[in-house]
């Protein structure tokens, strides 16, 4: 690929063309992180004249030079050139120097303000966009049409379906990139087809990412920002936003540290920024060792409870008691998740004071030994705890807010999040201004489902009554997936053990002996369907870029998608505010949003429903299938209709600021909602929400069967097998593997293609304490590489029978663990700011890959992959190109505040 | 050889390390076309585009005195305003003490910077870490930058590198000449 043979280089403008006043404007927001910035787009024909610096001669209405905070600069990365309807035109892409919500007066990230550099234009490195739909022909992708290659898809799937059973037909998918695409991918694989075989990009099942709030009756986006700025105490679980929430920092979470004296505290293993600047404002640092959270929440727990700090109002009026947990309302906990994962009483407790006996009773809740499992000093826990649970001097209670993200619920999955949110019942967290409970977030919340997971047809089931969804990596390993569609993610990368992944995809593509050497229509459709019926796979990848190796090496097929800009698109953010995407330019080649390319497909198998004549169409048919979710934009339908408009057009009426779901209706006026569980709110209208909007508990109170919120247990001893195998051991060290704000939600442009990104970041990178660097001769700027030789992976067809066969042990002792390996290599910084004994890398560096060494190993109560939780070895190999020179990557330290 | 002392780095890097060595360049000796003094990069060693962008930012700007190299010491910033004395215009000279890209003087360690946050413009004129020799973290949201690798982004948000400031060196006279990268709130350099 052109952008990764060429030489990168960053070489900065000294001026740049200002949009005349007469420049189209659009309002877009950002694509990449779930707070969803908002962003104007300004376009003007590059063969008209550029506008000047007064307020009276430019579209951005400023004088230049502009003040500092003044908004609606143009930096040198903020403008580019595309077509659009043909025409070449100037583009400016600013953050919206207007705006009132999200990023308010036109605030932004490094990669936000850097998204001018994601539209495509053939003279910068986005030039390798996908153009052309191609086909593998003696292993060469060759440029087709659309009819000639999805003609191809269609006749090997619905051969698969028919002969293999929809099972074998898999869909891996991206669960974020726009309702409309969401919608008509799922409307395919779930209603259509009714397949089990699908996974988002991030787990290997179709899973929830928290499925301790789940039980305990938390949503997990119920936060308004607003809230970031009213907290007295902001707990921040497994991330730092100043890193990966960029405008929640700069714009709410540094209002509440200088305004509102809010402490923080962080709960992380490394130093970052963010954790530097809240030490230093009074917020205090946890520096859990990996994986070991669920024993710092319950020591917590325990010293809060023992000197009776938890809020026993909100416990007495909105936890469940005996009554309500076990029996009450109709079938009870019959039918609640936590009985789906366990019928062996695991987590259930009787109420409040049963739940407080438990916890008192955990030799790991006590701090001391806590704190010993988590490598921490002791002293802090019982800081911590006061800092979110003393009551203030006049008797009154702290507010705290928790929130938590990746590092939390990436490694102990249920354990963590059933442990941080119990937390979070006894501080009175939820529902209330400054004292809430949320995911911080990662990608943009643009899922909505077009039809029902088929639950049934998964083969995997857990102890109990309930089956397991389907685990779609082991599932193709065991060779069941004949027809796997790729749309949006690397896959490979992205899963953990991706080595044995790797390995998997090469075993029943590349090596299976029918291979397409013609060009030939049937026969390349007959090769196909040999190849799939002698047990191999057939892949296609829908992308807009070739990527290495599901694009490159494994697909069959490829798929050029057009994304953001070359499309009307709507989404949701952090705190549910959904908005219009515009389109402002064309999509290169003969590229085609998602929607349009599943449409093609589906009329293609014979399915009918697929008549979509645009986007706006996709759009409002998911309208109704989002009732009662969290982000319910049903309302905008019926205003639209009301009023003879298109859905898109009016919600494009709101701009940047757009609606903040759930949406009810009360007449002609829409209603948003600006928290969830919130019970004081009295704006409900008295007769919409059973008509046009679906009325749900989480407006107005917790998210179960009465509305009251569930304390779980967190038995240690359902993880520490695992914990235990994968300590570090024999000169290993621990490998957390996390995101840095320059690469955001944003790796599928940045890496690769973003001189600025590139010249901070040209390799991948490892943090490594001084102490464990010296010994091993390592310097910042020396080339090293990281290895395992005993990743754990999951294998095979295991039927969950009696109580312990699926917890890791178990799992060992009856053959269904296979040691794998994984290495990467990386650029080393060596850092105080990374806790000794563990060393810190990015998640996902396509041609370093992190998750080789990660381990296979789903958390068996919630199939979500523990990525982090590794170990290995770390070893010099010498000296990087970088490690002398001025022009690429600095190694100096990050947490300099 | 007589005294036009040029600011460089290490000759430009191919393509195995990618990427460029700004190189500070006597706009005198570019436009004569000769070679650049002091055994600094010549500019067709630069591949591509690069040198005739660098060339036209020479070109265009302003020669102007900024100090005597023999009066700078380690570590102590120097305040001044370049390309004019219009707004956001403030800039920082400061001796490294390391030799850094684009450093000028026989230690190649002298480097100036416009002194704005290239993220929001927050002013950064007093947030030289001697011990880092970074600028920063400023202080609207803690964006910090690296003055030995040209003005790189070291942690925050800013969409830039620190605009540095061209500087050319004769007898102990120290010149600023040009600028790489767009200063902020301004649509042109030249233009305050």
């Amino acid at each position: 690929m052109t952008a990764d043979t060429s030489t990168p280089f960053f070489q900065p403008e000294d001026r740049i063309p200002l949009p005349p006043k007469d420049a189209e404007v659009l309002t877009t927001c950002c694509d990449y992180c779930v707070m969803a910035c908002g962003y104007k787009v300004y376009r003007w024909p590059a063969s008209s004249p550029d506008g000047g610096p007064r307020k009276d001669q430019n579209a951005i209405g400023r004088n230049y030079p502009l003040r500092p905070l003044q908004g609606g600069w143009v930096g040198p990365n903020q403008f580019t050139q595309a077509t659009y309807r043909g025409r070449l035109y100037n583009i400016v892409v600013i953050p919206d120097p207007d705006t009132k919500v999200v990023n308010p007066g036109g605030g932004h990230s490094i990669r936000g303000g850097c998204i001018a550099q994601k539209v495509y234009n053939p003279r910068k490195p986005t030039q390798d966009r996908l153009k052309y739909p191609m086909v593998r022909i003696n292993d060469t992708l060759m440029p087709v049409t659309w009819d000639f290659a999805l003609d191809i898809v269609a006749e090997v799937s619905k051969h698969v379906i028919r002969h293999h059973g929809e099972h074998s037909w898999a869909m891996k998918y991206f669960s974020y990139q726009y309702f409309e695409n969401t919608y008509a991918l799922t409307k395919l694989a779930l209603k259509s087809i009714n397949t089990p075989a699908i996974a988002h990009h991030d787990h290997p099942s179709f899973v929830n990412s928290v499925p301790g709030w789940v039980d305990i009756g938390y949503d997990i986006f119920g936060a308004s920002h607003e809230d970031f700025a009213l907290a007295d105490c902001l707990v921040i679980s497994g991330t730092d936003p100043f890193e990966t929430k960029t405008a929640l920092w700069n714009h709410w979470i540094l209002k509440g540290i200088h305004g509102n004296k809010t402490k923080v505290i962080m709960i992380n293993p490394r130093r970052t920024a963010g954790i530097a600047y809240a030490e230093k404002h009074g917020g205090l640092h946890l520096d859990v060792d990996p994986g070991s959270d669920t024993v710092v929440h319950m020591a917590l727990q325990r010293i809060i409870l023992e000197n009776g700090w938890e809020d026993t109002a909100f416990i007495e009026k909105w936890v469940n008691n005996f009554w309500e947990t076990d029996s009450g309302f109709g079938q009870g906990t019959r039918n609640t998740p936590w009985q789906w994962r366990t019928t062996w009483g695991m987590f259930q407790v009787k109420g409040f004071e049963d739940w407080k006996a438990w916890v008192l009773a955990q030799e790991e809740s006590k701090p001391e030994v806590a704190a010993g499992i988590a490598g921490i000093d002791v002293a802090k826990l019982y800081t911590a705890a006061e800092m979110m649970a003393k009551p203030k001097a006049d008797g009154s209670r702290v507010k705290t807010t928790i929130c938590i993200e990746k590092g939390n619920y990436w490694s102990n999955n249920y354990l963590n999040t059933a442990s941080i949110g119990t937390l979070g019942v006894i501080l009175g967290c939820g529902g209330k201004p400054g004292q809430v409970m949320t995911r911080l977030g990662g990608h943009q919340r643009g899922g909505v489902s077009g039809g029902p997971y088929p639950g049934i047809k998964s083969p995997y089931k857990f102890p109990g009554r309930r089956r397991h969804r389907l685990d779609l990596d082991r599932w193709l390993e065991a060779g069941h997936v004949r027809f796997a569609y790729v749309i949006g993610t690397t896959w490979i990368q992205a899963m953990a053990g991706s080595t044995a992944l790797d390995e998997t995809f090469n075993r029943l593509v590349k090596l299976n002996p029918n291979q397409v050497r013609s060009f030939d229509k049937q026969t390349i459709i007959d090769t196909l369907k040999k190849r799939v019926d002698s047990g191999g796979t057939m892949v296609v990848n829908q992308e807009i870029y070739l990527r290495n190796p599901i694009g490159s090496k494994y697909a069959d097929i490829v798929l050029p998608a057009a994304t953001w800009g070359e499309e009307d698109f709507t989404r949701a953010n952090s705190e549910r505010r959904v908005r219009l995407y515009s389109k402002f330019y064309d999509p290169p080649g003969d590229a085609k949003p998602d929607w349009q390319i599943v449409a093609m497909l589906a009329k293609k198998m014979g399915f009918e429903g697929y008549d979509w004549k645009d986007s706006n169409d996709v759009f409002e048919e998911s309208c109704r299938f989002s009732r009662g979710s969290r982000k319910d934009y049903n309302a905008i339908r019926i205003m639209a209709r009301r009023k003879g408009m298109r859905a898109h057009d009016f919600l494009r009426q709101y701009g940047t600021t757009g609606l903040q779901a759930p949406l009810l209706l009360d007449g002609d006026r829409i209603i948003e909602t600006k928290r969830l569980h919130d019970y004081n709110r009295t704006d409900l209208p008295d007769t919409g929400p059973e008509k046009a909007t679906i009325f749900n508990s989480r407006l107005v109170a917790f998210k179960t069967h009465t509305g009251k919120l569930n304390l779980v247990k967190s038995p240690w001893n359902i993880w520490s097998d695992f914990y235990d195998f994968m300590k570090p051991r024999d000169g290993e060290v621990w490998i957390m593997t996390g995101r840095i704000n320059e690469i955001w939600e944003s790796g599928f442009d940045d890496y690769e293609r973003r001189p600025y990104t590139q010249q901070r970041w040209p390799m991948n990178f490892v943090e490594i304490h001084p102490d464990d660097a010296r010994p091993k001769g390592i310097e910042s700027g020396d080339l090293v590489a990281i290895e395992s030789h005993r990743v754990p992976v999951q294998t095979g067809h295991n039927l969950g029978v009696k109580s312990d066969d699926m917890w890791f042990s178990g799992l060992m002792k009856r053959g269904h663990i296979e040691i794998s390996s994984g290495q990467f290599s990386a650029v080393a910084i060596v850092t105080p700011a990374v806790k000794r004994g563990t060393i810190f890398t990015d998640f996902l560096k396509l041609d370093s890959p992190a998750n080789s060494i990660t381990p296979r190993v789903p958390d068996p109560i919630s199939m979500n992959y523990r990525f982090k939780v590794a170990s290995g070895t770390i070893t010099r190999v010498g000296e990087s190109p970088f490690k002398h020179k001025f022009s690429q990557m600095t190694f100096k330290r990050r947490d300099i505040v | 050889m007589k005294r036009h002392d040029v600011t460089a780095g290490p000759a430009s890097s191919g393509p195995a390390s990618g990427g460029i060595e700004h190189t500070c360049v006597s706009r005198r000796s570019f436009l004569k076309g000769g070679s650049v003094a002091g055994g600094a990069i010549m500019l067709s060693g630069v591949p591509g585009m690069e040198g005739k962008v660098l060339a036209a930012q020479v070109v265009r700007y302003p020669r102007m005195f900024i100090a005597k190299l023999s009066a700078l010491t380690t570590d102590q910033p120097l305040k001044f305003k370049y390309p004019d004395d219009g707004r956001n215009s403030g800039s920082l000279l400061v001796k490294l003490g390391e030799r850094a890209g684009g450093g000028l003087g026989p230690d190649r360690d002298v480097v100036a910077f416009n002194a704005l946050c290239t993220h929001q413009g927050g002013p950064m004129g007093g947030t030289y870490k001697p011990e880092h020799k970074i600028l920063g973290p400023c202080p609207f949201h803690q964006s910090t930058f690296d003055l030995t690798r040209h003005g790189m982004i070291v942690s925050g948000h800013a969409t830039e590198s620190l605009p540095q400031v061209l500087l050319e060196l004769e007898g102990d006279d120290i010149y600023a000449v040009g600028m790489i990268g767009l200063i902020y709130g301004r649509h042109d350099n030249l233009k305050g």
